[in-house]
Parts: structure tokens; sequence; C-alpha cells
């Protein structure tokens, strides 16, 4: 196939050395270039595309109830953190975090600077600071525990109910800040004296510490990735110079691709940073090819020149497709709608072309150039092959594959049914706090403070009226017109108009107020009685005021509380009751809504009266047409956030809104849960479409559909295999492990290609089934298994990363390719034995 | 020789200082003056207030009510009352209160929609005046015993002064400017500045009218500078020396609102 192209590449890269290294040197450095620009992505939000409606509605909702990203600050002392040393550090951390630049203070929440609402003297109600100045003895700090106690909306969210933990909410304008004002925080924490045990937390927190750790990975395991292939390479052919070639390729790929990604202003995400440790042993694994050939044959015939020319001749074919096949795997990967796993995808998928470019033409360069005298050196010093552990191993394993073809396809269907067994009971599951290690200090952090709190995880419940209030409005403006005089008239057309802008009913009224005490006698009075009957649409279009769906909220988190999934919630209605509880007796007989939605209102307005009125508005808009229910969470795990969203669901269909009321889910614990159910469904996709792509090739490049299909097979295997062990030992089905399903799959499908590439070929020379397979089991097996080890071994310093999921995908890949590497020597040939006169009747046809 | 120079600077010094004093009120002086100026106009007096709030992401409210207020010696106590009549939700909501000057002030509290008087807890002034950007404080006004004033500057229309609490835990600025309009006493501008020296909080009287030859402000704003939002407060239909009778300054009135002294159109 296209030799006249080979040679005539070939003709260039060896005759035209210079203009290859000069050329190679002169993109790699424009490509280098761009590396400084990169940018860096740790968001999880960013999993889901910007428009991804789940996504606009969280930011919605974050921004209607001013709910920020918070840096969650945590003391814990196990005598209790109600003593005046403890509570007075807690005060002092918080005044010191209030001047932070970047903080938001208003919103900012500790014990220090909430409201006491209280019962002062007999008759009277009370709203002080709860703690505006550190308890001067134990008594006087169990005051503060008692008062803490009696609010539910502070108790298990700023102090623990074992009172052993208290915590600081610092909300922050901007995530990218948050890295400094941890810090700032932490250093003003040493300096504090305080013998408590303290803890910062939270997702942007988290998200930062993602960003620098992403760095550790790319700084240390992609170069010691480097060293290994680089110690692998050596221990296969034992010649610097020699090796250096694929070395040289192998860094050129990562850093034409990594600049370019750069370069084209991609940001840097978690999948994307691993993009240099996946290019470097896939750029080697043809170059390995072609050295081991040329190696083979330079000790038979003296001439570089012509024996790279018989090399390529002889491999260009099958690199192809073994590049093409790689790279769809890699491709498949943009059917996914995670935009991050796309990126990822698309570049590793051009760094495999490019990879399989440089090799085809730098490679006969550099071997072409190398001095007789090198090439001496380097032919006399590689090992022999006979007497590497290696090669008798093999032949074993030849002779195993050879006999019992029927009980090895026997025991491999066998596997297959445990495998498919085990892929049933696949837990889908993840959390992003457990992408650090279990001795991380925010997982730390996180286990503490979620063992004493109702939760640090959030998710919102946004209910809205959806009814459209407008319409009636609009009704009575026009009835009431043609009771005006000709200027009043105007003026109602103009608010008309305003109103269909968007103008709210509060402002409405106001201008007709102003406009109502400059009106003529009788225009005068009609106007007053407009504004009564606007004013009373706008009390009924107050949903959230209304007693009746206080009380579907207070039932709903009930519900909630029931199932023990839920830490705890928080809702206006908590709120109300408490108010209320302190507007009569203080006691518990009145913890409870009033009767009608002027109560509620009249109760709202004295919560307004203390030192934070704009808390309110966390749960309520000011329009009261759409409301927050908060729920904690002790787990961030999606699969326990699944949960609730089941409950939630199965609340609703038995007990359903009002009309036009809706409620949907925001907050970053659901978040999570969307896109990985995105990834889940897109990795199906990709994985389905990757996988008959490549089997089309497959019976395009055998030119046979028993070939094509057989090739197949031990990938088949191998990947139900592994997702099989995954469900049978119970690990979580995560993002790392979903996103390698797909890209396995072209990897893997390499080794049978050259596998049957090679014994076709072999079959065609010796006509002899035995014999073929007994030379399958030499130099092409070695070949194979070279490789296998390269990758797989290429992987494994991905084991000593920093983050789980880069260990997650060290593991599975070396594992996955170690696997198919195995099944693909012992299933091929089982299988072709059985399938010998249909699979070579058709070859010889 | 030396020591003769500075006797003779310290014999000086005693003469400038009343010097200036003559020819300058004393700040305390300026602040009482003021405080007259803006809290007791008249004997007794009335007006309809209507408060905008709006929130850091623009979202207005509205509050509208009538104050009654009677003093009973200048800057000296006062009785209040403040009829709420918007939004129609909290319509005929009551405050009631009793300025002190010698000691805390006596508020109650009156929500018909719970039926409930309520007397209010001494406690903290400096609290939101129903959801605004307003303190109690500012609305009866702060008492000027509790801080400690000098003169910062002083132009041809107005002096600056510096106010600074005596018990600083008290509150969360660590001063405050006003200025004060040498023409009639009123603040026209007074700005907060919390620890950082940070102003954090600006006041601002935006429109006076004279009412009845007294210099009223009638348009003020309140701003929150750090986390955004504003409340914008004006007054109208104000009317002084109304001849406000003593006894409905009472409980009564709470459950009972004198109607003939709320009807504006008189």
């Amino acid at each position: 196939m296209s030799s006249k192209l080979v040679d005539r590449l070939l003709d260039l890269s060896i005759n035209r050395r210079r203009w290859v290294y000069w050329g190679l040197l002169i993109i790699t450095l424009a490509f280098v270039a761009q590396l400084p620009h990169i940018q860096i992505d740790t968001d999880p939000e960013n999993m889901l595309l910007a428009d991804n409606p789940a996504r606009v509605f969280h930011n919605q909702a974050k921004q209607t109830f001013a709910m920020h990203d918070a840096i969650v600050v945590g003391v814990v002392n196990q005598q209790g953190i109600y003593n005046p040393q403890t509570l007075a550090a807690l005060i002092a951390q918080t005044d010191y975090a209030s001047q932070l630049d970047g903080v938001i203070p208003a919103d900012m929440m500790s014990l220090a600077n909430v409201d006491n609402i209280s019962q002062g003297e007999p008759g009277t109600i009370r709203f002080e600071w709860m703690m505006k100045t550190p308890p001067a003895d134990i008594t006087q700090a169990k005051l503060i525990e008692e008062n803490i106690r009696r609010l539910p909306m502070l108790l298990n969210t700023l102090v623990s109910e074992d009172g052993k933990a208290a915590a600081l909410y610092v909300p922050i304008k901007d995530k990218n800040q948050s890295y400094a004002i941890a810090k700032a925080l932490d250093s003003h924490i040493q300096t504090l004296d305080s013998q408590d045990e303290w803890h910062i937390t939270g997702l942007p927190v988290a998200e930062d510490r993602f960003g620098y750790e992403m760095f550790v990975q790319m700084g240390i395991s992609a170069p010691l990735a480097g060293l290994t292939i680089f110690v692998l390479l050596f221990v296969f052919f034992r010649n610097v110079p020699f090796i250096a070639a694929p070395m040289i390729l192998a860094m050129a790929t990562v850093l034409i691709t990594m600049g370019l990604l750069i370069g084209m202003g991609f940001t840097v995400h978690i999948m994307s940073s691993m993009i240099a440790i996946f290019l470097m042993p896939i750029a080697v694994v043809d170059s390995v090819h072609i050295l081991s050939e040329f190696a083979d044959r330079y000790r038979q015939n003296g001439d570089a020149k012509a024996v790279i020319r018989q090399v390529m001749g002889h491999l260009f074919t099958p690199m192809l497709f073994t590049s093409i096949t790689s790279t769809v795997g890699f491709l498949s990967l943009m059917l996914t709608p995670i935009p991050p796993v796309q990126i990822f995808g698309a570049f590793v998928g051009f760094g495999i072309m490019l990879a399989f470019a440089l090799t085809v033409v730098f490679i006969p360069a550099y071997l072409s150039g190398l001095s007789p005298k090198t090439l001496e050196k380097f032919s006399s010093s590689l090992p022999d092959e006979s007497k590497s552990w290696l090669t008798p191993a093999l032949y074993r394993l030849g002779k195993l594959a050879n006999s019992h073809a029927r009980l090895w396809l026997l025991g491999f269907a066998g596997l297959f049914a445990v495998s498919v067994y085990g892929i049933s009971l696949i837990q889908i599951n993840d959390n992003p706090v457990r992408w650090f290690k279990a001795d991380h200090e925010l997982r730390i952090a996180d286990k503490v403070l979620n063992s004493h709190f109702a939760g640090t995880y959030n998710a919102f419940l946004v209910l809205k009226d959806s009814n459209d209030w407008q319409a009636e409005v609009q009704q009575t403006l026009q009835d009431t017109a043609p009771r005006l005089s000709a200027d009043s008239q105007a003026f109602l057309q103009t608010q008309h108009e305003a109103l269909s802008q968007g103008q709210s009913l509060t402002e409405l009224v106001l201008a007709l107020d102003d406009y109502s005490f400059n009106a003529a006698g009788k225009d005068s009075e009609v106007l007053l009685e407009l504004i009564s009957t606007l004013e009373t649409l706008q009390s009924q279009s107050k949903t959230f005021l209304s007693p009746e769906m206080l009380n579907y909220m207070v039932r709903l988190q009930d519900h909630l509380a029931s199932t023990g999934l839920v830490g705890k919630s928080n809702s206006l209605a908590d709120i109300v009751k408490t108010v209320n509880r302190e507007l009569f007796s203080g006691k518990d007989e009145d913890f409870c809504l009033p009767g009608s939605s002027d109560a509620i209102a009249q109760t709202l307005l004295q919560y307004q009266s203390s030192h934070r009125p704009q808390d309110l508005w966390h749960f309520v808009t000011p329009d009261y047409r759409q409301s927050l229910i908060w729920l904690q969470l002790t787990s961030g795990d999606n699969q326990d956030m699944t949960a609730v969203m089941d409950k939630v669901a199965d609340y609703l269909d038995a007990n359903p809104l009002p009309p036009g009321l809706t409620m949907d889910w925001a907050g970053k614990a659901y978040l999570n849960v969307i896109w990985q159910k995105e990834m889940v469904a897109g990795m199906l996709n990709s994985l389905i479409s990757a996988f008959v792509t490549v089997m089309l090739m497959m019976m395009l490049l055998f030119r046979s559909f028993w070939f094509g299909l057989l090739a197949m097979l031990p990938l088949t295997l191998t990947i139900s295999f592994i997702y099989g062990l995954i469900g049978l030992v119970g690990k979580d089905y995560d993002m790392p492990i979903a996103v390698l399903s797909a890209l396995t799959l072209g990897l893997s499908v390499d080794f049978a290609i050259h596998f049957i590439e090679r014994l076709r070929a072999t079959y065609a020379q010796y006509r002899d089934w035995h014999k073929t397979l007994e030379v399958m089991f030499e130099e092409p097996a070695r070949a194979i298994s070279r490789n296998a080890i390269v990758i797989a071994m290429g992987f494994t310093p991905l084991l000593f990363a920093p983050l789980v999921p880069y260990i997650t995908v060290g593991v599975f890949l070396a594992s996955i390719m170690a696997i198919s590497a195995l099944v693909t020597l012992l299933v091929l040939p089982s299988a072709m034995t059985l399938l010998k006169s249909r699979l070579f009747k058709t070859n010889a046809a | 020789m030396k020591r003769q120079i500075r006797l003779a600077l310290l014999m000086t010094l005693p003469t400038i200082f009343a010097g200036t004093a003559m020819a300058q009120m004393s700040a305390t002086e300026i602040v009482k003056k003021a405080e007259l100026a803006a809290y007791y106009a008249g004997d007794d007096g009335r007006s309809a207030a209507r408060m905008l709030i709006t929130d850091a992401q623009g979202r207005k409210q509205m509050r509208q009510f009538i104050i009654l207020r009677k003093d009973q010696s200048d800057g000296g106590s006062q009785d209040m009352l403040v009829f709420f009549s918007r939004p129609a939700d909290v319509k005929d909501t009551v405050f009631r209160v009793v300025k002190h000057t010698d000691k805390d002030d006596d508020r109650w509290l009156y929500l018909p929609g719970l039926d409930l008087v309520k007397r209010i807890s001494a406690g903290d002034k400096r609290t939101s005046f129903v959801g605004s950007h307003f303190f109690y404080e500012d609305v009866s006004g702060r008492n000027t015993e509790q801080d400690n004033f000098t003169l910062l500057s002083e132009t041809d229309s107005a002096y600056v002064l510096e106010g600074k609490p005596k018990d600083p835990s008290s509150v969360e600025f660590t001063r405050y400017e006003v200025t004060i309009d040498k023409e009639n006493f009123l603040p026209t501008q007074i700005r907060f500045f919390n620890a950082q020296d940070q102003e954090y909080r600006h006041v601002e009287a935006l429109k006076i009218e004279t009412i009845q030859g007294h210099p009223t402000v009638t348009h003020s704003k309140v701003e929150d500078l750090i986390n955004g939002g504003s409340t914008e407060m004006q007054f109208r239909f104000i009317s002084y020396d109304l001849g406000l009778p003593e006894d409905i300054f009472t409980e009564r009135s709470l459950r009972t609102p004198p109607r003939q002294w709320l009807d504006l159109k008189d």
C-alpha cells in the first residue's frame, strides 16, 4: 500500500536530514513559546458546558439568593468550644477575615457576627450580637451555648450539636483569590496562640489545591514517565544514541501538542494535564517497532539506509493503522458532552497522529544519519534475545496457547460471563473531594467537620411561583383608565409600558403614589382606589408569605429529615418559627408558623430589624415569589445526593406543588450529579462509536470480516474483565474510570493488529499452522510484549501522583495494557486455531 | 535662656486657645446645636416618610409610615409614634418610642397580624430599621453624649467634625466625620470609618427645605459602601407645632391609632 508515497517520504527524510532536524527544532520551539501562557482550570463546574441549563440555573440561584462560594474555617476542641479562649480566638479570626480583600463581610457567618434573638426582660424581645466581645468566663461562655441551642438556623451550622466544633464561613467574591485568602487565614491562625485544632476547607480551597497538585503532577509524573521509558528502552537496546531518537520524538510531540493547546487558548483542566503522560509512551511505541526491526535486520545487512527503507516499507501500514485506531479511541471522547474530556480527546488524538508523522520522518533521518561506528557499537552491544527472560517466557506462553485451544476459549468465555455479572454490579459514584488522597489535609478537614456538623456539602431546592401576576395588574390599569382625565390616562399608559418592560409592582405603586398627590380632586380618589387594589394584588402575589406554602416547605423538610440522608435543612419557615417563638412566650409551644400572610410579613419585618437584615434574602426574594431551602449534607458522594434527589422527587409525586409552582435543584452537590450523569451516558456513546469505528477499520485493514471481528476479541475481553473486576470489588465508577473505557479500546487494539498482520505474513510464508505459531512467539510476540511493557510502565509514574484520579488512571491503564497484551497472545491463537479453516480459506480466496 | 523661651511659650499658649474658642464654637457646642436642628425642630411634628430600600442587586422594597413626635423638652426626652401604612401586609404595625438622653430608650411594638403588643428590649440601637440601611439610632438620633468630638476643618459654609465613640466596643465604627452646615446647623453628610479607616457607610442629606421656618432634611440617603445597597428616605407633609396631645403617646395608640392626627389631607 502506498509504497510510492513511503518511498518519497524516505527520500526526503534520508537525503534532507538537516531540513528535518532544523524543521523539528523550529516547530517545537515555536510551540514551546506558547507554554508560559498556560491557564489552569480547576473548577468542577466546567465539567458542564457554559450554557448547560442546570449550570445556568445553579448560577442564577446563587446570584438571586446571594449564596457565595465560601471558605470554611473550623475550630475543634474536644473539651468543647464554649470556653473563653476558644471563643476569643474565633472572634479574632472572624475580625481578621472580615477585613481581608476579596471577602464579602456582610455574608460572613460565625458566632462572632450573627444576632441572637431572644427574650430580654419578661415580655420583651431582644436583638443583639451573639458574641460581640469574648466571654469573660466559663459561665458567660455557657450562656452563649444556651442561646445558640435555641436558634435552629445556627445550631449545627455555626456550632456543632456536640459543642465541640465551631465554624466560620468566609464567602469570597472570586474563586481565584481563595488560595491567597486561605493562606492568609491560615497564617493568622498561627498567630492566635490557640490550643484548639483548626481546619480550613471548602470547595474554593479544594479547587485551588487541586490546581497546585496538577502542576506537581505535570512537573513530576511526566518527566518520571520519560525517565521510565528511557530506562526501558535502554534495557531493550543498550545504546544511548540509538534510543535518543524516540526520546526526542516523544518530547517534541508532547511540547508541540501542549503548546498548541495552550496557544489556542484552551485551559489546562485535570484531564488535559494528563496529556503529556499519555502521549509519551504512545509516541515511542511506533519507534520501538522500527528500532526492533532495524536492529534485527542491521545485523544481517550492514547498510543502514537500505535497512531503514526495508523496515519502513514493512511497518508503515500497520503503524498508520495502529495510530489511527488509537486516535479514533481518543477522538471518540469528543462525543461525551464534557468539555475538558473533549479537549483531552481531541489533543491526544492530534498528538498521536503527530507522533506518527514525526516517526516516519524523523526516525529514518536520525537512523540513517548515525555514523557507521555508532551503529557498529550498537549492533555488537545488542543483548542476545535468546538469553533474555522474555524469550523463554514467551516460548512457554506460545506452547500453552498452542495446546488446549478449546479449554482456553472456554476459560475466557467463563471469565467473560463473570465479568458481565461484575459489570452489572458497578456503582456509579464520584466526589471531587475524594480526588485528594485520604491523608490529605483537605480530606481530613472534610472528615472532621462533617463528623461534627450537619454537613459541609450544599444543595439548594429553589421553589418558584411562575404564575403571571402582570396580566391581572395590566387589566386593572386598563379598567381604571376610562375613569381618569386625559393627563392621568397618559400617565397610566406610560406605567403600563414600564410594567411590560420589567418594572416591579413596588415601583408601580410608588409612581402612582407620587402622581396621586399632584392629581386633581377626582383623579386623586380614583388613583387611591387603584393603588389600594394594586396593593391587594401585590400582597396576593407574595406566594412565600402564605402559611400554606411555608407549611408545605416545613412538611418537605420534615420528610427530608426523616430520610436520614440530609444533615439539616434551613428555610424561610425556620426563620419565621424562631422569630414567632421569641415574639410570644419564647417557649417551644410557640415555635410555629403564624396563621396569616400578614402575620408572617410582620414577623419578618422584625427579623429584618436585626444587625443582618440581608440574611432574609438567602431564603426568599424581595418579591416573595422565589424561595430557597438550603440542604446541608455530610457526604458529597453523588450516590448520596442522588438518593436525596429521589426522595424529593417521590415526595413531589405524592404531594404535588400548587399549580404554577416549580421546584428545581441547585448547589454544587447537585451539579456534580448532573455532570456525572452526562459523563456516563456520553461515555457509553463514545465507547460504542469507538468500538464500531475501530471494528470497521479492522475489517478494512484485513479485508476480512472474520479477521476484523477477531481483532476486537482481545480488547473486548480485557475491557469487560477490568470493568467486571471494578464491579466485583466494589470500586466506584468515577470520572477517571469512565473516561478510560473508550481510549483503552484504541490503545489495546494495536496488539491485535500487529499480531494478526504478522501471523498472516508468517502463515503465507510457511503454510503450516504449528510452525507459524511457533514463529509468532519469537520476534513478533517480543515486539508486542515490549510495547505492552513500555506503555504499561510509562503510566506507572502516575502512581506517585498526589491526586487519586491520576493514580486510578495509572493503575487502570498499566493493568489494561498488560492484560490486553497477554489476552491477545492467548486468545487470538486459540480462536484462530478453531476458526482456521474459515479464516484462511477466505484469506486465500 | 532656653528655659526662658519655653516659659514664655507656656504663658502664651492658653491665650491662643482662648482666642480661637471665642472666635469659633467648640466642637461640642456645634454638635449640640446640630442635634437640636435635626431632631428637635418645633415642639412637636408630623411627617409622612417613605423609604426605598435598594439591595446590592438593585432589587427594591418600599416602606411607608407616618411619624408623630412630641418633645418633652428641647434636647431632652421625646415621645414618638411610627405608624406603618405600606407595604399592605405590614399596614397598622406601630412603633412607640420614648427617647431619653440620660438612659436607654423605651420601645414598644404592635403587630396587628399577631394582635401582639410587645416591648422591645433596650439592647443595641445600631440594628437595621425595618430592613433598611438606616439604623434605629439614625431615626431617633444618636445621643451626642456617647461620642467625643473634635473639629477637623471649617470652610465658609460648613464645619467638619470628627466623632469618636467613648465606648468603642458598643459600635461597629471607629470614628465618623460629620459635615454640618453653618447656616442651618443641619448635618449634611456623615462618613463612617471602620477599623481599617476605610469609609464603609455614608449618610447624606439630599434635599433641605424650610418648613414653618425650620430648615428640614426632606430627602436623605444612606449607602453601604462595602456590600452595596442603599436606602433613600423622603419626608412629605411635614408640619410642626400641631399641638399634638400628650395622651396619644401611650400604649392605647398602638392598637387604636389616633386617626385625626394621621390624616395628611388637613
